[in-house]
């Protein structure tokens, strides 16, 4: 009934979406490796092209669909870069707005703090938007050896989280309606929450306990294994992109420890 | 999520060794005494069986014996807190093994004693479906959950996704299997949680009140294909529902609890010729809170009329029965045509000053999804008007957006001729009361008295004024005896009624009511109704029910409201509505059969006054007319 929430897993049939799992986490954890290794702002502005580039065309999502979710994200994002650049110190005088001088490595070092932020939010939703949950958990299970019963623990968890924000929102507004108005302060929070807190709970420990029924009448953890119907198996192209994205990790951090490159601006003159 | 592992000593020293084994081909570790003696087509066999729950000193099934031999259809009806849910627990041993608590006597499910037997043991046997399909339904993929039991029991992947077309096929979702949960309804909900049992192929299915959150469409689907299952495949069926009408030719047999005994055990036929009674203690006695399907009732009402018991064999079940049963009388020689039916005494809302006035109202989360599109219609003072329409229809968003809940994109809503979009939350709230289909999620405090006190304090109403309304307002819903107590330990039925006194004391002029009757066994609706009725003479409350149920349409409302697809298709007098069939159908409704039963008899003599009707007492009285001259 109401407004799904952006970071939520949408079934399709991008190149991002046929990847497996696994190589999708390989994917996502490349990124951060990368992202955290480069402190300067060219190498990081390469990085957020290669991402957005992976998140229009690899895996088709809308302009719409990634404006909505990160802009959020994008405005903390510039604050930050503003404030950064003008309280960071630095050497070199780039330029000056109204007489107050900016200097190269501050605006430098925030810009890519800033798209580091950024890019990691951004892949995050890439891979929330086209692994679905389950697959992920059926992929820890069968591919990286994790007992089932945690995999679905895990796996419920994701699943019922919509559930406990449409009981939430639903307690609001039965609330609403009682003449609760929300409060501004600090105890009022507190005797808020209290006051959601007890049907959710009610709520809650009831559906569990429904769950766990309905999966030990269908024999849920009977035995140490179980079969898993398409299972998902890692692809020539899922191969393809793990060892791109590790040989670049590799590339990279090798070239950092061997000094050819630098994680800080460093002016060459 | 902790999952509760069985203790039994046999079911631990099985599980490790059969990591990849199918389910254990003999049911050696499971044999009991109990199965030796129990003739091999008892599907279920429970002796002398006592249970308390963990904690508890009060027992919740007491002495109970049954025996259900293999394809009977059994439905059980009771009030709520009966035990009904607490039996279906034992048969798959979800009682004793997860439910944990005092189990005394034997009891043994398709031949396998239930307390030596771990509930994976009984996954290929007995099949369980709950009431809420949100709750039970654990995958997002139709077709994962549909595989889930199997892959549990380590079958091989190609057997499971031969089993998983089978039962998507059975439950007439063949094609579905892709789709996710979230985009189903209701009814296909319940369906899949259906086919996921069904894809083990138990021979016992058991179900708790599957269809008590859908609306009349999808419920016709549910118990569609279980006939088909008992029929066609020879399953085994248990089954608690409080829906008799659509079931009561289907069943082979009824069972009626109260207070943890099995008070009635008989056919439908001689179940449902009996007297209610409020006492119970004896056996043989249908407690008054059972439902009695319509047909029932009105043979029992023509019967009183015409000073005649109506006997089992004579009962009739559906509106064909019914049918048959007043042209009985009708044909009779020397019947001679009926007086006129008295005009129904419900008043039309025409006559009527609007207080409450939508114009052109329109809704959606989405721009290009609207969920209401263009609705006007206005409520007058002391009308009791129904809001009906499937699943999603919109019905829930509408009466949100007359408490400003929502803000409607389009349109107007006008409260004695003040814009709702000028009040606040406090000023709406003084008006217009929201009774929320759970009670527990409207409660704010940790007691009863606090609670309905709530809207007063907020509003700095004096103390002595507060004392003053609250006393009463416990008194009309008779909750005075629970005045210190938190009001989660209430029963549903008493959550209900604590959640309608918190609105009226208030005294708003509306009401709104989602769903009163779900899951409410008959007496409880008839008393949560009555007060209603009570409020509309004494405050000229309006009161506005969101409902699937066509028995209270017809019963208590005064006007009728659809909608469908977002549109208000209808707004007229029951009578009305039901009378078009078109509509009905496209609303997903059904009629009452009272009405059925009425336009049938009205076709079969056209010469005659009797016209279809809602008013079970207005039928039976103008045939009991004829009757009581030939009879």
């Amino acid at each position: 009934m109401s407004r799904s929430t952006a970071f939520q897993f949408r079934a399709g049939s991008s190149f991002f979406h046929h990847l497996d799992p696994l190589t999708k986490l390989v994917w996502l954890l490349a990124i951060s490796f990368l992202a955290f290794g480069a402190y300067i702002a060219w190498v990081q502005a390469v990085i957020t092209i290669a991402v957005l580039f992976t998140a229009f065309v690899l895996a088709r999502l809308s302009f719409t669909t990634v404006f909505r979710s990160t802009w959020l994200f994008a405005v903390a994002c510039l604050s930050f870069l503003v404030i950064q650049t003008l309280t960071l110190p630095g050497s070199h005088v780039a330029f000056r707005v109204f007489g107050y001088p900016i200097y190269a490595e501050s605006a430098d070092y925030a810009l890519a703090s800033a798209l580091r932020i950024y890019t990691i939010i951004l892949s995050s939703l890439v891979f929330v938007r086209t692994t679905d949950p389950r697959e992920l958990a059926i992929a820890l299970v069968t591919q990286m050896k994790v007992p089932y019963r945690i995999a679905y623990a895990f796996f419920i968890a994701l699943r019922i989280i919509p559930t406990i924000e449409e009981e939430i929102k639903l307690i609001r507004a039965a609330q609403s309606v009682r003449g609760v108005v929300r409060e501004r302060s600090v105890a009022g929070r507190i005797s808020e929450t209290k006051r959601y807190a007890m049907p959710l709970l009610v709520g809650s420990l009831r559906k569990a306990s429904m769950m766990v029924m309905s999966m030990e009448a269908r024999a849920f953890g009977a035995y140490p294994q179980r079969t898993f119907v398409d299972a998902p198996r890692i692809s020539a192209s899922g191969i393809a992109v793990c060892t791109v994205m590790l040989a670049l990790v590799i590339t990279w951090y090798t070239a950092l420890a061997l000094g050819y490159v630098h994680s800080f601006y460093v002016l060459s003159a | 999520m902790a999952l509760v592992v069985a203790d039994d000593p046999t079911v631990a020293a099985s599980r490790g060794t059969q990591a990849t084994a199918v389910l254990p081909a003999t049911a050696q570790d499971t044999q009991s005494p109990a199965q030796a003696r129990c003739p091999s087509d008892l599907a279920i066999d429970i002796r002398n069986v006592s249970y308390a729950y963990e904690g508890e000193t009060e027992d919740v099934l007491r002495n109970v014996s049954l025996a259900v031999r293999e394809g009977e259809f059994v439905l059980i009806l009771g009030p709520s807190g009966c035990g009904k849910s607490t039996l279906l627990q034992l048969l798959n041993g979800t009682i004793p093994h997860t439910l944990k608590g005092r189990l005394e006597g034997d009891a043994s499910v398709c031949g396998k004693a239930v307390l030596a037997t771990k509930i994976a043991s009984f996954a290929t046997e007995v099949g369980m479906v709950f009431q809420d399909p949100d709750a039970q339904i654990i995958n997002t993929r139709v077709r994962d959950e549909v595989c889930f039991g199997l892959e549990n029991l380590c079958r091989p992947a190609a057997e499971i996704v031969e089993r998983q077309r089978e039962a998507l096929d059975f439950v007439g979702m063949d094609g579905f299997g892709d789709r996710s949960i979230f985009d189903l309804s209701g009814g296909q909900k319940q369906r899949v949680s259906i086919a996921a049992v069904l894809a083990a192929r138990p021979r016992l299915l058991v179900l708790d009140e599957p269809t008590a959150n859908l609306d009349p469409a999808g419920m016709a689907e549910i118990f569609a294909v279980l006939e088909r299952l008992n029929r066609e495949a020879g399953t085994t069926i248990v089954m608690v529902e409080h829906r008799v009408d659509e079931l009561a030719d289907r069943v082979s047999r009824v069972l009626m609890m109260d207070r943890g005994c099995i008070v009635f055990d008989g056919t439908p036929r001689e179940a449902f010729s009996q007297r209610r009674s409020a006492h119970s203690e004896e056996n043989a006695v249908v407690p008054a809170s059972a439902w009695f399907p319509q047909a029932c009732e009105f043979a029992l009402a023509l019967g009183d009329r015409l000073g005649i018991p109506v006997d089992a064999a004579s009962m009739p079940l559906d509106v064909d029965e019914a049918v048959a049963f007043a042209a009985h009388w009708l044909d009779a020689p020397g019947a001679t045509t009926p007086p006129p039916a008295a005009p129904s005494s419900r008043s039309s809302a025409a006559d009527r000053p609007a207080f409450l006035r939508v114009h052109e109202l329109s809704f959606g989360y989405e721009k290009n999804q609207p969920i209401l599109s263009e609705i006007s219609f206005s409520l007058g003072r002391g009308e009791m008007i129904a809001l009906c329409g499937r699943n999603g229809s919109g019905k829930t968003t509408l009466a949100r957006l007359l408490m400003h809940i929502n803000a409607p994109a389009h349109g107007m809503i006008w409260l004695d001729n003040k814009d709702v979009a000028d009040l606040g939350a406090r000023e709406i709230s003084a008006e217009i009361g929201y009774v929320f289909q759970n009670p527990d999620h409207q409660f704010v405090t940790d007691r009863v008295w606090d609670e309905i006190a709530y809207g007063l304090k907020v509003r700095n109403y004096a103390d002595n004024a507060i004392e003053e309304r609250v006393g009463e307002v416990l008194d009309i819903v008779d909750l005075k005896r629970y005045r210190d107590r938190s009001p989660f330990s209430l029963s549903l039925g008493e959550r209900r009624r604590l959640s309608v006194a918190t609105m009226l004391v208030l005294e708003p002029h509306l009401l709104v009511l989602d769903e009163p009757t779900i899951g409410q066994d008959h007496e409880r609706a008839r008393q949560l109704m009555g007060l209603m009725a009570r409020l509309r003479e004494r405050y000229r409350t309006t009161v506005l029910m969101i409902t699937h149920d066509v028995r209270l349409v017809a019963e208590w409302a005064d006007r009728a409201l659809v909608i469908s697809g977002g549109r208000l298709l209808f707004d007229g007098i029951p009578a009305a509505m039901f009378a078009n069939d078109r509509l009905i159908a496209d609303a997903g409704l059904l009629t009452p059969p009272i009405y059925e039963i009425s336009k049938a008899l009205a076709a079969k003599y056209p010469d005659s006054p009797l016209q279809p009707t809602l008013s079970l007492h207005e039928l039976a009285d103008s045939i009991g007319h004829i009757g009581a001259r030939t009879a």
